[in-house]
């Protein structure tokens, strides 16, 4: 038994960028992937890890001492640094819950189905990292991997009923029948724009109010680009923190300096976790064909990515409008320490599961993709330190004491602030969990017309 | 006769998860069939800025201004289903 333990150990402390591969090649034989791809693939999520891990370095060295600059003479304390989801995903995938996460998740969507509790197959396998990722702060926060797992996959089950429930207004918006988006980060916001939608069609005015997406995507087109977001972003924080303090010489150089690192950042980050998403591939294939060949003849969703939801000109629309909106609340909002930065370029991710419910209007979007913003930053607050454990313990080594970590659309993700406040008192927080869980699918099933129709179906 | 290379944009919501499948595997199938293409990655509101001297769009999500480039709108490469009708698709309008 200790040979066992003290092999694990030596596996996990040769650090994610050696551990993942081995973990994703022996889960993709596993499935039913040739060797030869496998391993390719697994050498790939290596060199992802390495790149993310670059480019975090970047990003932390350069925004880390000028946000600390800012805030010594602006006294505006943003000293929590959101780095993207790219480095989440790259910091779930090398906590050694996602090798757990795979697998169990995968396993609890077939009993979900065969027992015809769900109609969605979710093979987007790299989206379980939202799982695997709000399972690894519950296990920082609790110590207790087990705990992780199952929070997990709580969080999965739950977007299996979300998607199962938006399917027909997704299939109708969208113009492809069969599938759904089990995705945790866009699809948990489904709730939040039943529940606004509901309360603005009461509202005489704004319920008649409608904007034109295509008008608003040529005026602010710009700000979505990310090389955009970094260099303005960049640009400012570094003026804040160093215009004037010394000879002009000095200061203003390394305020252009600091500008193009962050462009840098944001262009290269997602370049970086390409890598990464490459090396999954295979196993993400091989788990689709498993779970399809599994799935027989009946009625089944193909759940999918919501990217592919985020093309809607609606969605894109108000996204453009989020970025300053999320700027402006992280300064205003009293408490507030994060510097909303690598997930500005990822908002339409939060923002494109509430088209379908409100029907592609922009001005319900936008009002409630502000309102739900706010819960969202303190979250990220309360959850930084989490993830900076997490962070730290997937190998990520960033400067002793220069930053705390978060990211916008995980780290202040609802259902990831409810686990790890659900975790202080673990049984009888994840039974309620459950238990509103069970009661709201269970009505959705014997109701499901009505429900669908809420969440933005239309029968004509 | 040398001739230059087809050029295929393929777009999705960031440019990362969905696009990199469908590039990937859009490359295997046509090198199968001898085919050469440079593949190039994109957001799908890049797409207007990004389209000229492309031969064909691929996407997984809405696009807009693509012009006269022709533009197919598909998820079978994430789901497997069609997949072979979307790739004779893409042969027969880049010939």
């Amino acid at each position: 038994m200790a040979t066992i333990q003290t092999i694990v150990q030596f596996f996990l402390d040769l650090g994610a960028s050696v551990f993942l591969p081995v973990i994703i090649f022996i889960l993709a034989l596993i499935f039913g992937a040739k060797p030869g791809k496998s391993i390719r693939a697994a050498l790939m999520v290596g060199v992802g890890f390495v790149g993310i891990n670059l480019v975090l370095g970047l990003l932390v060295n350069n925004m880390g001492p000028a946000a600390k600059a800012m805030v010594e003479r602006s006294g505006v304390e943003l000293s929590i640094i959101d780095v993207g989801w790219p480095a989440s995903a790259a910091i779930a995938f090398g906590s050694n819950l996602a090798a757990l996460v795979i697998p169990a998740g995968i396993l609890l969507n077939l009993v979900l189905l065969f027992t015809r509790v769900t109609k969605t197959i979710n093979i987007d396998i790299w989206n379980f990292w939202h799982f695997a990722f709000a399972g690894a702060l519950v296990q920082a926060v609790t110590g207790n991997i087990w705990y992780g797992l199952i929070s997990a996959m709580i969080f999965a089950a739950t977007m299996l009923f979300f998607a199962d429930w938006t399917a027909p207004a997704v299939q109708q918006l969208m113009g492809m029948p069969g599938i759904s988006l089990p995705h945790g980060a866009s699809t948990s916001m489904v709730p939040f724009a039943v529940i606004v939608n509901k309360i603005i069609d009461l509202i005489p005015g704004l319920n008649k109010m409608e904007a034109d997406p295509e008008a608003i995507k040529k005026r602010f087109g710009v700000l979505g680009e990310p090389v955009f977001i970094g260099v303005i972003i960049g640009l400012a924080i570094a003026a804040l923190g160093y215009a004037g303090s010394g000879p002009f010489a000095t200061w203003f150089p390394r305020v252009l300096q600091s500008a193009i690192s962050m462009g840098a950042v944001m262009v290269l980050m997602p370049r970086m976790v390409a890598l990464l998403m490459e090396g999954l591939i295979p196993l993400s294939e091989a788990a689709r064909e498993f779970l399809q060949k599994r799935a027989g003849g009946r009625e089944i969703y193909l759940g999918l990515d919501s990217a592919i939801a985020i093309g809607h000109p609606a969605s894109i629309a108000t996204s453009l409008l989020m970025v300053p909106v999320v700027l402006v609340l992280a300064v205003i909002l009293p408490g507030n320490r994060v510097l909303p930065f690598g997930d500005l370029a990822t908002i339409p991710f939060m923002v494109c599961m509430m088209i379908p419910v409100v029907r592609g209007n922009v001005v319900r979007a936008t009002i409630t993709s502000t309102i739900i913003m706010i819960p969202t930053l303190y979250i990220m607050n309360a959850l930084a330190a989490a993830q900076t454990t997490v962070a730290r313990s997937a190998s990520f080594n960033f400067p002793e004491g220069a930053s705390t970590i978060t990211s916008m659309v995980d780290g202040g993700n609802f259902l990831a602030g409810i686990f790890v406040w659900a975790a202080n008192n673990f049984w009888i927080g994840n039974a309620i969990i459950l238990a509103v869980l069970v009661i709201a699918w269970t009505l959705y099933k014997k109701n499901s017309a009505t429900w669908e129709r809420v969440a933005g179906y239309r029968e004509d | 006769m040398m001739k230059g290379k087809k050029r295929i944009l393929v777009a999705c919501g960031t440019a990362i998860a969905t696009s990199t499948v469908v590039a990937r595997k859009i490359e295997e199938e046509l090198t199968k069939r001898g085919i050469d293409v440079v593949i190039t990655q994109c957001k799908a509101a890049e797409v207007p800025s990004k389209v000229d001297g492309q031969d064909l769009v691929v996407t997984t999500t809405f696009v807009s201004g693509t012009g006269n480039v022709p533009v197919i709108h598909t998820v079978s490469f994430l789901t497997g289903i069609g997949m072979e009708q979307d790739i004779e698709k893409i042969v027969e309008y880049l010939k």
